[in-house]
């Protein structure tokens, strides 16, 4: 198993954000967290990439506690991809890729570190932008840019919180692709995703959130399934068959 | 590692400029062509007898000008590296020693020292110096983080209480006290010794040293919390071991020379404009180029007139406005401040 969660509860000062959670993300896939905006998706995610401090529950990454891993255990097990970020200093595309492998540096960078870093960057197809600053990217560029330096850590999961946000459509289907690629590889991929539709081509399994809950799919029922969705969105769904699945829209 | 021709030249240039600087100097007794025979006496490079002149041409270059020089140097390569650590760690170009209330901090901390000669100078310096810091940045959290301008907001009312503090320790200390203080505080480079030299250099040394070691780590700090624990370091853990050295040596530079305005804030975009945002790159030249800018400034502020400016002045005029420039072009180019 990739990734195992078992009855995790979690909240911010005031607020309880997520309600016994289990679940489970197998080795080798690509599963997708769906649900409405506040849902808790982002801080499970985040949670499972072993950001945040968690107190109630158990998470398992590879068969390890993941609160028993050090910060350079869980680098080399877990990449992490966050939303959309700007830095303060124009550090060139390569750079940015090179800090990926921070949790095997002392002090500089060695051969090693630089070979991975070229190897993530012919694996993304970014080769005609190492030379350019990173800050003058558009947001497709450097999400691409992002996923090579989580590459360059070299991890056996990767977690996606909303990486298509800022891409258009050709973006998102080259991201997507090359997610789809890497998934073909061996890596296991977790993502958060925004639209249903784009989930149901690219993903292999899918889960549901609804106000800190995992609420679906039920078993031996489509994840397409509109009146399962009208529950996750609180919104009417329909489906349209399409290519042996089915298209959604709300309505 | 491959070096551009650019960075050899900032490499090289401090060791002709540190020589040639030694001859520099108001002295109507000595002059260059004195000081030039002594050396390549001294070097061996003549056959020629000492001249009779060589007792006073060694005080002069050795006992004045040889520490004030190395002086000014190493200040210079402190301010510049502390600025330029301050800027990855905060994320933010526009912060620097004088900017976090650092200064000010330490300004204070020395000046009580100076009143009260039971308490050590160096130590009282950092320690206030860190005080200063870590009140700017607190200032200027919020929930959603420390942005640009609240952290430079938080430093100014931070440098704004520890000058009303500094002004207080003047007014309340004897007047012989008061006149070393002032000038002090001005920045100054004039009264430099071997004793001001040994009580700073290692220190500086040290905590260069130790900045060095951390350079590419910045690049990874600079790029964000969430970015640097999701690649595997603790940024709480990192910032303190970034922050600590880099206040470390910019308050034993104002405990030795006082106030030196502008040269940590400027003086490492000179650096970047130069290299890139890349730390591995600007760490080091910002060690050669930070000593090879106060020096220089540091000469012309020796010679410029015939009584002597005191250096924290010039750094000051030339870098306030250095640092409006740069204030305007950043929010012009970050919207969201």
């Amino acid at each position: 198993m990739g990734i195992s969660v078992k009855n995790l509860d979690f909240g911010y000062a005031d607020r309880r954000v997520l309600h016994n959670i289990s679940l489970q993300a197998a080795e080798g896939r690509f599963t997708v967290i769906l649900g409405k905006n506040g849902s808790g998706k982002s801080t499970l995610i985040k949670l499972m990439a072993g950001l945040l401090p968690f107190r109630t529950g158990y998470i398992e990454v590879f068969g390890r506690d993941i609160r028993k891993l050090t910060s350079a255990e869980r680098a080399r097990l877990i990449g992490y991809l966050s939303q959309f970020h700007s830095p303060a200093f124009p550090f060139l595309v390569e750079e940015v890729v090179l800090t990926g492998r921070a949790s095997y540096v002392f002090s500089l960078p060695g051969r090693e570190d630089l070979r991975k870093t070229d190897e993530a960057i012919d694996k993304v197809g970014i080769n005609h932008l190492r030379q350019r600053p990173y800050t003058e990217l558009s947001g497709g560029e450097r999400q691409l840019v992002m996923i090579a330096r989580v590459l360059a850590q070299g991890p056996q999961m990767i977690l996606l919180d909303e990486p298509l946000s800022h891409l258009d459509l050709a973006n998102q289907a080259r991201f997507l692709a090359l997610v789809k690629n890497l998934v073909a590889k061996g890596l296991t991929v977790v993502a958060v995703l925004h639209d249903p539709n784009t989930a149901f081509f690219y993903g292999d399994d899918f889960l549901f959130m609804k106000d800190g809950f995992i609420i679906g799919p039920e078993k031996n029922k489509d994840p397409w399934d509109p009146s399962t969705l009208t529950e996750v969105y609180g919104t009417k769904i329909d489906a349209v068959p399409f290519r042996g699945r089915s298209l959604v829209i709300p309505i | 590692m491959k070096l551009s021709f650019k960075e050899m030249v900032f490499y090289i240039i401090p060791l002709p400029l540190i020589v040639a600087s030694l001859f520099v100097g108001p002295s109507n007794v000595v002059n260059a062509r004195d000081i030039f025979d002594w050396l390549t006496r001294s070097l061996s490079l003549s056959p020629a007898p000492d001249a009779q002149n060589k007792q006073m041409v060694e005080a002069i270059v050795l006992g004045v000008r040889l520490p004030r020089v190395l002086l000014a140097f190493s200040i210079g390569s402190a301010l510049t590296v502390s600025g330029n650590s301050f800027q990855a760690l905060f994320r933010n170009p526009l912060v620097s020693p004088d900017i976090l209330g650092l200064s000010s901090g330490a300004a204070f901390g020395a000046a009580i020292a100076l009143a009260f000669p039971l308490l050590p100078l160096q130590p009282m310096a950092f320690v206030f110096g860190l005080l200063a810091v870590g009140l700017s940045y607190f200032l200027a959290l919020t929930r959603k983080g420390v942005s640009t301008v609240s952290l430079i907001l938080g430093g100014i009312i931070v440098s704004g209480i520890f000058t009303a503090l500094l002004t207080m320790v003047q007014f309340l200390t004897d007047p012989f006290k008061l006149q070393t203080i002032v000038h002090w505080t001005m920045g100054n480079l004039h009264n430099a010794s071997w004793s001001k030299v040994r009580s700073s250099v290692l220190p500086i040394l040290f905590g260069i040293g130790w900045l060095f070691v951390l350079r590419w780590r910045m690049n990874v700090i600079a790029l964000g919390d969430e970015e640097t624990r999701a690649v595997g370091l603790n940024p709480e853990k990192e910032k303190l071991l970034i922050l600590i050295p880099a206040t470390f040596i910019a308050s034993a530079s104002v405990a030795v020379a006082g106030m030196i305005g502008m040269v940590g804030l400027a003086v490492p975009h000179m650096v970047r404009m130069m290299t890139g945002p890349d730390n591995t790159k600007t760490q080091p030249v910002s060690i050669a180029f930070g000593g090879t800018f106060l020096l220089i400034v540091d000469n012309f502020s020796r010679t410029i007139t015939s009584f002597e400016i005191p250096i924290g002045i010039f750094t000051t005029l030339i870098g306030g406005p250095f640092f409006i420039y740069l204030l305007k072009k950043s929010l012009m180019v970050y919207r969201e401040l």
